[in-house]
């Protein structure tokens, strides 16, 4: 049954179509072992710096009504040991690994790319989006057409790995920038990061609940704005799109897909529904498909593009 | 939703030199291991096991290691800190022959086990472990409910000489030799539980490979909420804070992990 959820992604076969985002049970090849086992087709890895990176105190996430705002910081262990856990995945499962990035300029990214090279990785992910640390870097790359260019230029030149763009929601022109990344030879694109940032208040105590002020948003909530960037974007460009955005139930991901995503990812919903909940979320998009005589992955329409 | 709620400390009561108890007036309704994680949004967020709790009151037992203990050594009754709990897999509730095997700072989360075992009708034997006397805890407290405790210390200023792996072999050879190993397949518990520091846990292993028994472990925590993978455990990225910390016999014998190395703030292995 699960053979109808089969799918191609940049010429990988890939089993099933949701795909565990950076940031999420990455910590370590275990977490991503389960997450596969549980039913991600392509596992991400956290977002890897060139050294080890402690992240925001805590708390670093926070719950409310229709979603999680969270600014962990992207803490990592560094390139280096990421990798060896990436290596160490990959000894015990065929599912695709994407080594997401992280860096502020071309030539750490471009150090990182030749660490990546090196691995047992399948994709390379640049995170030119993480809305979380503005105190310390400023603006998210993502932000400006020219930067996303001028990285994704530089890293095509030397990776071995098809590239991903990591993209942000929080611009004014998602159309402007996604072509950017394409021009500059981006192989896909993974959108949206989280949305905002956005805060909340403790209002006994008169704080904000993160110790960071702010963070991202992700959950429920921001499903119906990455589902307009995604139909923006797939409108108007060639490469393929990992969808993401509070994808927590079967028709999110179909919704997903028919905005345009070829796969979809699924990170906050792991809380709202366990680690299970990729196999939940595969069995509904079958079901889904069944009730409307869809064979396979492929055959589920996507939206008109825009004109 | 697990929703946040910020309570004013209710007390406070000194342990020792750097172990403090603090007492809350909420109905938690958390079960033996749980844990909360605690902040003052002055920067760190911290896992705390509840060490008792009754229908109305909760309270943790706290050690000043760093920075933010510190800062919470300084509260007083009155102050104000948030919480967000209580989190994870709860101890089995055996009937029965019981042990109990704690070492140190992990003691306290046994006062509020036994008090539990104990209103189940277990027979409860508790072997209170530490390095010495001045970091000794609960041993008063403990002696109130009812239970069979043997205090020990390493360097023998309180109670009997030698670590809690030493007393439990001591035990358990003492037994063995009194020819009880047939009696009920050699078992002289019926369930064993251990709490304490991961190489006396693996320490404890062995000796109790014909025993059921669960562990309470400890790794670095940040959501909580089973999302940011920090506190998986090798090779079976079982989540500390959801599936865990309590871990059965069957799990704690798969982790490869175990004894070996956990994962810092930063997700680098650092070697046991």
């Amino acid at each position: 049954m699960r053979k109808r959820l089969k799918t191609k992604f940049l010429g990988i076969e890939v089993n099933l179509p949701l795909v565990l985002p950076a940031g999420i049970m990455d910590m370590s090849f275990s977490g991503l072992d389960i997450s596969a086992k549980n039913g991600a087709g392509i596992v991400t890895s956290k977002s890897l710096t060139l050294e080890p990176r402690l992240g925001h105190k805590g708390p670093v996430v926070a719950e409310f009504e229709s979603g999680l705002l969270n600014a962990v910081g992207l803490c990592n262990p560094g390139i280096v040991d990421g990798l060896t856990e990436i290596n160490q995945f990959k000894e015990r499962s065929d599912t695709p690994v994407i080594v997401s990035v992280f860096a502020t300029n071309t030539d750490d990214f471009s150090k990182l790319t030749n660490h990546v090279n090196k691995s047992r990785g399948d994709f390379l992910e640049l995170n030119l989006s993480c809305p979380n640390v503005f105190d310390e870097f400023g603006i998210p790359l993502a932000a400006s057409k020219d930067e996303v260019f001028k990285i994704v230029k530089a890293v095509k030149e030397i990776s071995r790995l098809p590239i991903i763009a990591k993209l942000s929601p929080n611009v004014y022109d998602i159309v402007e920038i996604a072509l950017a990344a394409e021009k500059a030879g981006a192989d896909a694109l993974c959108m949206i990061n989280t949305v905002g940032p956005g805060m909340l208040i403790n209002t006994k105590m008169v704080k904000p609940v993160l110790f960071n002020k702010f963070g991202g948003l992700s959950g429920p909530c921001i499903k119906p704005i990455a589902l307009k960037l995604i139909y923006q974007t797939y409108s108007a460009l060639n490469i393929p799109i990992i969808g993401m955005g509070g994808v927590t139930i079967g028709e999110d991901a179909i919704e997903m897909i028919m905005a345009g995503a070829t796969l979809v990812g699924v990170g906050t919903a792991v809380y709202y529904r366990g680690i299970e909940v990729f196999d939940k979320i595969n069995r509904e998009i079958i079901e889904f498909m069944d009730e409307n005589n869809y064979d396979n992955l492929e055959d589920i329409p996507k939206l008109e593009k825009l004109k | 939703m697990n929703k946040r709620i910020t309570l004013k400390i209710a007390g406070i009561e000194r342990e020792t030199n750097d172990i403090k108890t603090y007492s809350f007036k909420h109905s938690l309704n958390a079960q033996p291991a749980q844990f909360i994680m605690l902040t003052d949004f002055e920067g760190g967020e911290k896992p705390f096991s509840i060490s008792d709790c009754t229908e109305d009151v909760f309270s943790i037992t706290v050690k000043r290691i760093g920075e933010f203990t510190t800062r919470l050594f300084q509260k007083r009754v009155g102050d104000y800190v948030s919480i967000r709990g209580a989190f994870g897999s709860s101890f089995f509730v055996s009937q029965g022959k019981v042990l109990l095997i704690g070492g140190g700072y992990a003691v306290p989360t046994f006062y509020f086990l036994s008090k539990v075992l104990k209103e189940n009708g277990a027979e409860v034997t508790l072997i209170n472990g530490a390095r010495t006397k001045d970091e000794h805890l609960f041993s008063e407290k403990l002696s109130k409910l009812g239970i069979k405790v043997i205090n020990t210390t390493d360097d023998g200023t309180f109670g009997e000489k030698g670590t809690s792996v030493d007393i439990t072999k001591r035990m358990l050879n003492h037994h063995s030799q009194a020819g009880a190993w047939e009696r009920e397949n050699g078992k002289m518990f019926d369930f064993v539980y251990v709490s304490g520091p991961e190489m006396m846990m693996k320490a404890l292993q062995p000796l109790l490979k014909d025993h059921d028994y669960e562990f309470l472990f400890e790794r670095y925590m940040k959501c909580a909420i089973g999302i940011c993978g920090n506190c998986t455990m090798d090779p079976l990225g079982i989540r500390l804070c959801v599936e865990g910390p309590v871990l059965p016999k069957k799990l704690v014998e798969q982790l490869t992990e175990f004894g070996q190395y956990h994962r810092d703030a930063t997700g680098k292995r650092i070697k046991y």
